[in-house]
């Protein structure tokens, strides 16, 4: 574990190294509307000390999907959306906590630790659609349930936060 | 307690503890897997109440009731922010969607009041959602009707979030009471589990205290059993069932000359069994392996051979056992080396064998020499008895006297030990014959009366009590013991009294006699009278001189008397006489007709015969030669068996003499070849010879056809009696001298009272005729059959009887006698003499 935390580390901090210099420069300001406010602790901002990303920045980042089921929906689904380990990776997060807020600013908190390949994702589609807010959208961190025990825990169904708009980074 | 009884409770313990442990595991294992069983169930019930609260299902209830509030609070607000009021519409339509759709909520739904609420709910999200969706100025338009279904629909989402609360309250308390009523469950099967283990452990711990104690008696036994091995003389070896030694006793160390560590573990064939054997003992072992047949456990003590150490082969005396152990049957053998016993047993019989022979040896030794000194003895008499006859002087006459009376002493002492020999070897046999007592007891007081009175002592005798006459005993052996006794007493007294007194005791069918003889003489001391039945005592020396003997008497007397299943004693006080007793059974007897007694040979006239002599002893030959011819018979001689049965071929003699020990052909074996002819003589008369006048011989004697027995040595007067008897040599007498044998006329005048004259003629003249016609009818040959005979005979002793034609009725019944004893030639020898009876019958009866 510790070895693979290491890595993950090792690797993140490489390709943070590489991309910070990169990004800092590339990640433009939001052109769309904005589906997620990154604010906190964090060295790539593009609107003040934020980091405002619309959903086709958001698609731009690297994109994941699994099928899972859900205790809050009937049957399997299919979510696709950013990894929370690409989040951490663009923003350089190694360790510390995030803490997420929905829309009626509902908030829960999350190590970064959570943030693994296989691991939870900010979907932003459901079944290949756009979420609404009736639909728990437009953004939801999904864990992928079915593929591992651990996730069918009290603590990660608290964590899987939807109708999602903000991030606040705490290292 | 049995060993059996001890084994059967031993397998019955052992059945218990088998099914209490059986049992134990059994509910150990029930109890265990139900403790599983409902620790899973808990762990299930505490995992369904973990996922029931997932999410915390009312903490979503009530944040939907909380989104609708906020939702409700933005159409309140004043300005209206649209955008506002449209975010929370959907936060809180999406609320709904996942009560909806969510499968923690499934329960729920099928809740009546829950769904009513929710298609309520539904009904508001559905009639506003055109309102939201649309522009601007229509949502400001349906503000307040927007307002007022929301302040409706405030009632139903708050039955949402209520409704939910109860029936999440009643499904927890369910699940609490489940989870409690399977907790108790598994107190209470932990409890029996518990309860389980300690009747487990109480019986674990019975168990080791039983098996403590079983094992503190197995070691004090098996201390026990090791010290009697060890201590035990005879040599104990154990062996398995393949033959293996298993136990190797220090006895048997010590008999087999091996140690018990260099022989444990071996065959015990090739350690102590000789090599010719180990082949049968191989196959004893594999047979009783098999469950054959044991030839030698349990069958007590056998005896064998076995090998030492060092090579010896020595015999044994063994015992073996088996007993059943877990490994299987053993055998437990006891030996014994009995080397020792062996060789003292050969000695033993050895010595027994010599001493047998010995005995043997002594008794044959001494009746040839009784034999053979009597051989020469009889000729010596016979010729003295001759000697007599001829003209002697006064001294003369004397010597031969004095020459005969020790010849008889010495012919007695001769047969006093012959006597004795015969007792010893078992030979000797007594009669059983009717005789009138109180006859013999007179013939022995009358014989020794005379003595009695040289001494000045008075001798006398009587009944004690009742008189039995007649009684069955041997009259020869009686005579004997009561002579030697009653002599003895009254030569040992001097001017006093002799008495002897007989008593008669009924005692069921027999009658024990009781003879008593008391002397005043000189008595015995206590050793004397302790011995004085033993062999070769006599008695006080101081009389000696006067009473002589060869100490044998009293120890003949005794031995007669055992021989009669009699006892015989003493009483005696020194110098006041003694007391002889002897008891005897006898049974009672009929009284019989003594039979006329015969004249005295020498009184009666006899024809003169033709006599064949059959003798080897020149000497007795001639003396026999010289007596009949000195009553002027005719005698031929032969010299051994085989010239006598020539000589019998040759003429016809009236008699023959038979000598019975001959060489060449015995009297017996030459008796038999005679009788077997046809020559002349086949018919005549035979009578024996014999030194050896035992009783069951001269049965014998008859058996092979003899007439009678002439006892050696030979006297005038017992030759003259048989002429007389067997060849009715008798010269016809005057009727007047035969008249008071020939009939008795006292009787017969009766029968002439009885009947009167004429009657008496009548049936005198029947009489007549019939005896007339039964002689002729003897002279047919029917008459040869006995059985036929024998009833004719007694008809007609009968009809003599009546007539008392005496001599007749005695002839008659002889020949009866004779004719049921099958004795064909005295019934001959009868019948021949019948002619003249008749003759002289017939001449008196008319």
């Amino acid at each position: 574990m510790l070895k693979m935390v290491l890595n993950t580390a090792m690797g993140a901090s490489l390709a943070l190294a590489c991309a910070t210099a990169a990004l800092a420069e590339d990640m433009a300001a939001p052109q769309g509307d904005v589906l997620l406010t990154v604010s906190g602790d964090i060295d790539v901002t593009n609107v003040g000390d934020t980091l405002q990303l619309d959903r086709e920045q958001l698609a731009a980042l690297d994109m994941t999907s699994f099928e899972t089921t859900t205790i809050w929906s009937d049957g399997i689904q299919t979510y696709e959306g950013t990894s929370l380990a690409a989040l951490a990776e663009l923003l350089g997060l190694t360790e510390g906590k995030i803490l997420a807020t929905a829309i009626n600013d509902y908030t829960v908190e999350i190590p970064v630790s959570d943030a693994v390949e296989g691991g939870p994702i900010i979907a932003v589609l459901m079944n290949g659609e756009e979420m609404s807010v009736r639909d728990k959208g437009p953004l939801w961190i999904v864990y992928p349930y079915d593929s591992n025990k651990d996730y069918r825990s009290e603590v990660v169904y608290s964590r899987s936060i939807w109708q999602l708009d903000r991030i606040e980074v705490m290292r | 307690m049995s060993d059996r009884d001890l084994t059967y409770l031993a397998m019955k313990s052992k059945q218990r503890n088998k099914a209490g442990r059986t049992f134990a595991v059994l509910s150990g294992l029930l109890a265990f897997s139900a403790v599983i069983f409902l620790a899973f169930s808990v762990t299930k019930e505490i995992r369904l109440l973990g996922s029931a609260n997932s999410d915390n299902v009312q903490w979503q209830l009530s944040q939907t009731e909380v989104e609708f509030l906020e939702f409700s609070k933005t159409l309140a607000e004043l300005p209206v922010d649209l955008a506002n009021v449209r975010q929370r519409f959907d936060i809180f339509y999406s609320r709904i969607t996942t009560v909806l759709q969510a499968t923690v909520f499934e329960e729920l739904r099928d809740d009546e009041h829950f769904q009513t609420s929710l298609d309520a709910v539904q009904t508001f999200l559905r009639l506003s959602v055109p309102l939201i969706d649309g522009d601007d100025a229509a949502l400001l338009a349906a503000l307040p009707d927007l307002r007022q279904s929301s302040l409706q629909t405030r009632r139903d989402v708050r039955d949402l979030s209520n409704g939910g609360l109860d029936l999440f309250a009643t499904a927890s308390d369910k699940q609490r009471s489940a989870v409690a009523a399977t907790m108790i469950e598994l107190a209470a099967v932990l409890a029996i589990l518990i309860g389980v283990l300690a009747v487990a452990v109480l019986y674990l711990n019975r168990l080791l205290r039983a098996l403590t104690r079983r094992e503190h008696q197995q070691h004090q036994t098996s201390t026990r059993m090791n010290a009697i091995i060890s201590s035990s003389l005879d040599g104990v070896i154990v062996i398995d069932a393949q033959g293996s030694i298993l136990t190797f006793s220090p006895a048997a160390e010590a008999i087999f000359g091996y140690f018990a560590e260099d022989v444990v573990g071996r065959d015990l064939a090739t350690v102590i069994v000789p090599p010719k054997l180990r082949d049968v003992h191989y196959a004893g072992m594999e047979r009783m392996r098999n469950g054959g047949k044991k030839a030698v456990v349990g069958k007590g003590r056998v005896r064998l051979e076995a090998l030492r150490a060092n090579g010896e082969l020595f015999p044994i005396e063994m015992a073996i056992h088996s007993s059943m152990t877990t490994e299987g049957e053993i055998f437990i053998a006891f030996l014994r080396d009995i080397t020792k016993r062996v060789a003292d047993e050969v000695e033993l019989v050895a010595a027994r064998d010599a001493a047998v022979a010995g005995a043997k040896l002594k008794t044959e030794f001494l009746a040839t020499m009784s034999h053979e000194i009597r051989t020469p003895l009889n000729g010596l008499l016979g010729n003295l008895e001759l000697m007599s006859e001829t003209e002697l002087t006064q001294s003369q006459s004397r010597y031969v006297r004095n020459m005969d009376t020790s010849g008889r002493l010495l012919m007695r002492h001769i047969s006093d030990v012959l006597d004795i020999t015969r007792y010893d070897a078992g030979k000797m046999t007594t009669k059983s014959e009717p005789m009138d007592l109180s006859v013999l007891l007179q013939d022995i007081i009358d014989s020794q009366t005379s003595m009695a009175g040289a001494n000045q002592t008075t001798l006398s005798w009587g009944w004690d009590g009742a008189p039995q006459n007649w009684i069955k005993s041997d009259p020869d052996r009686l005579q004997h013991v009561l002579l030697n006794l009653i002599g003895n007493a009254v030569k040992f007294t001097r001017n006093g009294n002799v008495t002897l007194t007989v008593a008669a005791q009924p005692d069921g069918d027999v009658i024990q006699l009781g003879f008593t003889i008391s002397d005043t003489g000189p008595g015995m001391s206590a050793d004397l009278a302790g011995r004085v039945f033993d062999d070769f005592v006599t008695g006080n020396t101081a009389y000696d001189r006067d009473v002589g003997g060869t100490g044998l008497g009293l120890s003949i007397a005794k031995r007669f008397v055992s021989a009669m299943n009699g006892q015989i004693g003493v009483e005696s006080v020194l110098g006041s006489g003694s007391t002889f007793w002897v008891r005897l059974p006898v049974s009672a007897a009929q009284p019989v007709q003594r039979q006329p007694a015969l004249p005295p040979p020498a009184a009666r006239p006899i024809r003169p015969l033709q006599v064949l002599v059959v003798e080897d002893n020149e000497i007795n030959r001639t003396v026999v030669r010289d007596m009949l011819e000195k009553g002027g018979h005719r005698v031929t001689e032969a010299n051994d068996g085989r010239a006598g049965v020539t000589a019998a071929l040759s003429r016809r003699f009236d008699l023959i003499l038979m000598d019975i020990s001959m060489p060449v052909m015995d009297g017996r074996t030459t008796t038999r070849a005679i009788r077997r002819g046809t020559g002349p003589s086949a018919h005549t008369p035979i009578i024996a010879l014999t030194a050896n006048a035992m009783q069951e011989e001269q049965v014998n004697f008859l058996a092979d056809g003899m007439d009678g027995v002439l006892t050696k040595p030979l006297t005038k007067a017992a030759l003259a009696d048989v002429l007389g008897r067997h060849t009715g040599a008798v010269q016809p007498a005057t009727p007047q001298a035969a008249a008071p044998q020939v009939l008795d006329s006292e009787h017969n005048a009766e029968t002439r009272e009885i009947l009167g004259e004429s009657g008496y003629a009548r049936m005198s003249g029947v009489f007549v005729e019939e005896v007339e016609q039964f002689i002729l009818w003897l002279d047919d040959p029917a008459s040869h059959d006995l059985s036929a005979l024998a009833p004719q005979c007694h008809k007609f002793a009968g009809s003599a009887a009546v007539f008392g034609a005496t001599a007749l009725h005695t002839q008659l019944k002889e020949m009866e006698t004779a004719a049921k004893q099958g004795n064909d030639s005295a019934v001959m020898a009868l019948r021949s003499k019948l002619p003249a009876i008749w003759k002289a019958t017939r001449a008196l009866v008319d």
